[in-house]
């Protein structure tokens, strides 16, 4: 390797270094705040490295991983959520019982698993960093121990995430047995040479891959786990679940996937089309009288990875912008929610059912005003980033001509909009008289910086995208 | 010896079946980390089958860090199970939630 | 010019400022920021008017790109002002009697509850209406356009305590809404059909595109026509203007007289190459100006709440206005616009002074005598009654008025016929202005005076009555010197007036010959309404004269009308739907996405082996679908 190799690695490396460091600092003394600065020290440093580095030209660091620009914009995506994540759980585990050190060290490991994801180049490292990031959250979800849901969450998703490695691991073997090479573009440029005379193999395989990227984003019908797992585990983690990993898994398939020509390839076309169909609707469709606001927003999930998928399957230049900055727009909203949501939640029980989010503009009128707005984006109401990015996918799927997904687009998020005005009006109705306020106690520093900067990114971004769009541009290139 | 890759690739296949249809059918939390296992293992065959068509070590290497991998999960798995069982004193998922 | 922006962002952070923390501030914080950032607005446009006269921009105007939303293809929203000499004007007017205005609402307002409620709607007016004036697109200008709907729609509503007042409020909001889905359908056309709504360039392209005459730019012209006669309460939509004095006279005197009903007059001043394009819409345009101003002239003589005959008489101006649009005397339109925000916010705030003093009483039967109770308000409201009437030579109102009735006969597009409306609406100005001046403030007291304005109360009122007299000498015939200040200024952004070179020489006959005619008007108004009612002989109205005087004041029975032929037939079509077919369907798809609901969740049953299995189930399906697809 040379220096330039460790040039480009530079964020990654600094991770790693944090992750070692944040390790020993356990294992020596263990402080809540030290291990919080720590963190956030080693992910603002690996931000720093993105910021230096982002902009050199693309390279391939060893054959498993390429840094190029998207990497870098991923890894940026990724390493931001994180350390909002490690935010907003500073105050939800800091009266947790026993230890709550290994937390943070649990999110920086998922959170290196999912930049190499975001960089990978090659099938190993795209297993490596899945198995990474997942084995570090099952332990993430299930880290409120004393709470049995958090555990069962951890369980779930521990078998299904093996069942579903599983296949991805076996897809990859296949291709592998067929094309004699486990780099992506050979793969891809064999997918895309063989047109009609693919191999059964490299069918299967590909079916088998399918599979592994759909699970991780919760595609109808790998979508079970979504709902119970979103409920069950804690807060920051279910926070985490919905941006990191869905990002890492976006960046994933945009390597996989994008230089492949779908009028060439049929066969993934209608995979995922009908993917991305089932998932508009059943998503919409679960989350219509959903008591808990938590399942609202995970089959909410379901849906907008449906609606991503509608973008990426146009084709062409514009469908990729129009990933990225859903993707992009998708992760500060559900940051924001998911940070209301974990701002009114304790470790011994997390505010969910509608009940909980009942009269909160009469006790907190900013934190409802700041659901308001994710909600909203949710929705795809303009001056919100939400706006922008669904405008963005219909804008790439009527290039593409794909008129019955946008249709379905248009219908299903129209449908959405009840079960997100539901949480609305439920914020807005008189408080119940019978319930105790959720937290009595202010907002802390850290949630609350944590839901300014959503909220700052949320309308900036809705009501001038062009620096971002330009961004994009740039590294879609 | 040369065997040839369909052969593996068949042999690696039913494995899999099996440890999916133990990972669904089975009531009990330890037979289904088994199944998984399996599947897993079925693919680090295929993997190994794999590379010995295309006279590489790569398959190979892939096979060992799923060795590594499947170590992993199962620890973290076995810990979760335990954490289960002191609770509810039963290993079956169906009386589980 | 950076700072143009700031003009109607100022009053926007004072919206939100009292909107978001009202709760929380004292009323004098709420006074301070209310009457605060209009007045700094104010500052700034005056700034700017000193700005474009001291070094005129290339083009004749400043345009400013503030930021744009989004750009697909054709489709570029953008939040960019244009403001030349025509914009200037509005602005001045907007900021500045908007300022004086919100200093009065101070005083006017003191005792009502919901104050910082009132002035974060005011705020939000004027820097809708900014938006509006200011917009160099037709998109932007339809928001500051609904924007400025909205905020009257809350201002009149504003005691909504009162059911009478929200039915006011729903009623100005439907029937101005009438108008604005023609200007919307307008708008749509001409994106449609010039690719563009940018007004600059939209113009320039319907010159190249369309020749005169022709259908489309009169289709088009007609349909803005639409949202201008909503907006301004003319013909056929001017019902809404007098049920919208439920609201407190400040508003009325800010948004329904000064500036938001002129909206129409600025639309169609701003897209006057369109209708010079389309000479059948200027004939429209003139035309319901002169109905309108007569109708409403006639209904103010017998109107008996001191507001309504001021509403009508907004109408009544409003129809000066589109008459001399519609002969195109453009500059004439728009100065009478502003020396008519003058004098009717100083009648209106001195009606407001009178109401406030006898303690919410608005029945001109009520009133009288207050001459000498209120000294302060008798002069400025005599001065503003003055111009309103156009007295010769010493109001505003004659400059701007005579200028219009002239130009309604010698204009190339003038005739006789409009000369006689605009003459004839001149007298009845007289006639009923000063019946309501008699009424108020001759004869006995009638009511006791609660309490007198404050200084926040007649330091406007002071203003207005100088602006009043004074502000017509910018621009005086050439019988009288020839002051051509106004229109030369306006001449970078709106055409000069083309006269009938045949009818130019007889201007000196036609002014004197109506300056005597408002003269006799006002000597037989002094006649009759000297006296309080009760003195005149009981029995002198004949059952005509009582029916005459029924029909006019309920407004010549449009409300009677509109009644019977919407507002019923809608009841009964409403009524005969009561299951709702319609909406039947609807609640079908509803009741079935519930089913869908209920089916899908029960796969949800939170058991490890049925996800599993289910994924096992994806998982050879999907492996199906790629080997078979």
């Amino acid at each position: 390797m040379q220096t330039a190799d460790f040039t480009a690695l530079t964020p990654l490396l600094l991770l790693a270094a944090a992750i070692a460091a944040v390790m020993l600092q356990i294992a020596l003394k263990r402080s809540h705040i030290l291990t919080i600065v720590l963190t956030l020290a080693g992910l603002i440093a690996a931000m720093l490295g993105v910021l230096a580095v982002g902009d050199m030209p693309a390279r391939q660091v060893t054959p498993l991983v390429t840094m190029d620009r998207l990497a870098f914009f991923f890894i940026g995506l990724i390493l931001t959520a994180t350390a909002a994540t490690a935010l907003l759980g500073c105050r939800y585990w800091e009266h947790a019982v026993g230890q709550c050190e290994e937390y943070y060290l649990l999110l920086l490991v998922a959170a290196l698993g999912a930049c190499v994801l975001a960089a990978a180049h090659h099938f190993a490292a795209f297993f490596i960093g899945l198995e990474i990031l997942s084995i570090s959250l099952f332990t993430l979800m299930a880290f409120a121990r004393r709470r049995m849901a958090s555990v069962e969450a951890g369980l779930k998703y521990l078998v299904l995430a093996g069942i579903s490695s599983a296949f991805l691991l076996f897809g990859i073997a296949l291709i592998y047995a067929d094309v004699g090479s486990l780099a992506f573009p050979i793969w891809t440029a064999r997918l895309q040479a063989a047109g009609e005379t693919v191999s059964p193999l490299l069918l299967i395989g590909m079916g088998m891959t399918v599979i592994g990227v759909g699970f991780k984003l919760a595609l109808v019908p790998f979508h079970m786990w979504t709902a119970d797992i979103y409920q069950g585990a804690p807060a920051p983690t279910t926070a985490f679940v919905a941006t990191v990993s869905k990002s890492a898994m976006v960046a994933l398939l945009l390597r996989l996937f994008a230089p492949v020509d779908f009028t060439a390839e049929p066969a993934l076309f209608w995979t995922l089309a009908i993917l991305a169909f089932a998932s508009m609707i059943v998503g919409n469709i679960l989350a219509l009288r959903q008591d808990s606001v938590k399942r609202i927003l995970a089959y909410s999930s379901i849906a907008h990875m449906g609606y991503l998928l509608v973008a990426f399957l146009s084709g062409g230049p514009a469908a990729i912008a129009a990933t990225v900055f859903y993707i992009t727009a998708y992760t500060i909203t559900v940051l924001g929610a998911f940070g209301v949501v974990t701002v009114l939640s304790r470790t011994d029980a997390d505010a969910d059912s509608m009940s909980d989010f009942q009269g909160l503009f009469f006790s907190h009128p900013w934190l409802a005003g700041v659901f308001m707005a994710m909600l909203l984006s949710l929705a795809g109401i303009p001056l919100t980033a939400g706006f922008i990015g669904k405008f963005y996918a219909i804008t790439a799927g009527a290039q593409g001509g794909i008129w019955w997904l946008i249709i379905t687009l248009v219908l299903t998020s129209a449908a959405s909009l009840f079960y997100y005005l539901r949480i609305v009006v439920a914020m807005f109705s008189p408080p119940l008289e019978n319930k105790t306020q959720p937290p009595a106690a202010g907002i802390s520093y850290s949630g609350g910086l944590v839901l300014t900067v959503m909220t700052v990114l949320l309308i900036w971004v809705g009501s001038a995208p062009g620096p971002l769009i330009d961004l994009i541009g740039r590294i879609t290139q | 010896m040369n065997v040839p890759l369909t052969h593996l690739l068949t042999l690696a296949g039913g494995l899999f079946f099996i440890g999916i249809w133990c990972a669904v059918t089975r009531r009990n939390l330890i037979m289904v980390m088994l199944g998984i296992e399996i599947m897993l293992n079925a693919a680090a065959l295929a993997f190994v089958g794999a590379s010995l068509r295309w006279q590489q070590m790569e398959g190979q290497a892939v096979a060992l860090f799923v060795l590594a991998i499947a170590a992993a999960e199962v620890s973290v798995g076995l810990a979760l199970i335990i954490c289960i069982y002191r609770r509810y004193r039963t290993l079956d998922p169906a009386k589980v939630q | 010019m950076q700072s143009f922006w700031l003009i109607p962002a100022l009053p926007l952070a004072g919206f939100l400022i009292l909107a978001l923390g009202g709760g929380r501030l004292s009323r004098g914080a709420a006074a301070v920021v209310g009457v605060g950032s209009v007045g700094l607005s104010a500052v700034l446009t005056f700034w700017a008017v000193f700005a474009f006269l001291a070094a005129r921009p290339e083009q004749g105007a400043f345009t400013q790109n503030v930021w744009q939303w989004i750009a697909v293809a054709d489709l570029t929203p953008a939040i960019a002002f244009h403001v030349d000499a025509l914009t200037l004007t509005m602005m001045g007017v907007i900021t500045g009697v908007g300022f004086f205005i919100h200093l009065y609402s101070v005083g006017y307002m003191a005792g009502e509850t919901g104050y910082a409620r009132f002035f974060a709607y005011m705020n939000l007016f004027v820097s809708a209406m900014l938006i509006l004036v200011m917009a160099d697109n037709l998109l932007l200008l339809y928001l500051g356009w609904e924007g400025v709907g909205l905020c009257s729609y809350l201002l009149i509503g504003f005691w909504y305590r009162d059911p009478a007042n929200g039915y006011a409020a729903r009623k100005a909001f439907v029937v101005t809404r009438a108008g604005d889905t023609a200007m919307a359908i307008g708008l749509f056309l001409l994106f449609d059909r010039l690719g563009t709504l940018h007004i600059q360039e939209l113009m320039q392209r319907a010159v190249d595109t369309w020749p005169a005459a022709s259908a489309m730019p009169t289709i088009a012209a007609l349909l803005l026509l639409g949202g201008a006669v909503g907006k301004s309460a003319q013909l056929p939509l001017q019902t809404w203007l007098p049920d919208a004095m439920a609201g407190p006279t400040p508003v009325s005197a800010l948004i329904h007289a000064a500036t938001m009903v002129t909206a129409g007059v600025y639309l169609i001043a701003r897209t006057h190459v369109l209708f010079e394009l389309a000479p059948a819409a200027l004939t429209a345009v003139a035309a319901i100006g002169a109905l309108t101003l007569l109708l409403a002239g006639f209904s103010a003589l017998c109107q008996t709440d001191i507001k309504r005959v001021l509403a009508y008489s907004t109408i009544s101006q409003i129809g000066y206005m589109f008459l001399a649009l519609g002969v195109g005397a453009w500059s004439a339109a728009i100065f009478h616009l502003v020396t008519h925000a003058f004098f009717k916010a100083l009648l209106f705030l001195g009606a407001g002074a009178v109401i406030h003093a006898l303690d919410g009483e608005q029945e001109l039967s009520r009133m009288g005598g207050l001459r000498r109770e209120l000294p302060l308000t008798f002069l400025t409201f005599l001065a503003g009654a003055a111009s309103l009437a156009a007295l010769p030579l010493i109001t505003a109102g004659f400059y701007s008025k005579d200028m219009i009735i002239w130009e309604a006969y010698a204009a190339a597009r003038g005739s006789l016929i409009w000369w006689f409306a605009a003459l004839g609406g001149a007298l009845l100005t007289v006639v009923y202005t000063f019946r309501m001046f008699f009424r108020v403030f001759e004869g006995p007291l009638q009511t006791r005076v609660h309490h007198a304005p404050g200084v926040s109360m007649t330091l406007p009122l002071v203003v207005l009555a100088v602006l009043s007299l004074t502000a017509g000498f910018v621009e005086m015939p050439r019988t009288l010197g020839g002051v051509h200040l106004f229109s030369t200024f306006m001449a970078g952004a709106l055409p000069m007036v083309q006269l009938d070179p045949a009818r130019e020489g007889h201007e000196w006959f036609f002014q004197v010959l109506s300056a005597g005619l408002v003269l006799l008007a006002l000597l037989v108004s002094w006649r009759l309404f000297r006296r309080p009612i009760a003195h005149r002989a009981a029995g002198a109205d004949s059952p005509l004269k009582a029916a005459l005087q029924r029909w006019w004041l309920a407004g010549w029975g449009f409300d009677w009308l509109y009644d019977r032929l919407f507002v019923r037939p809608y009841i009964f079509l409403a009524r005969i739907n009561r299951n709702d077919v319609i909406d039947s369907g609807i609640d079908q798809i509803a009741r079935g996405a519930q089913t869908l609901y209920r089916t899908a969740s029960a796969t949800q049953t939170g058991r490890l082996r049925t996800y599993a299995a289910s994924m096992a189930l994806g998982a050879a399906l999907v492996i199906a679908l790629a080997v078979w697809s």
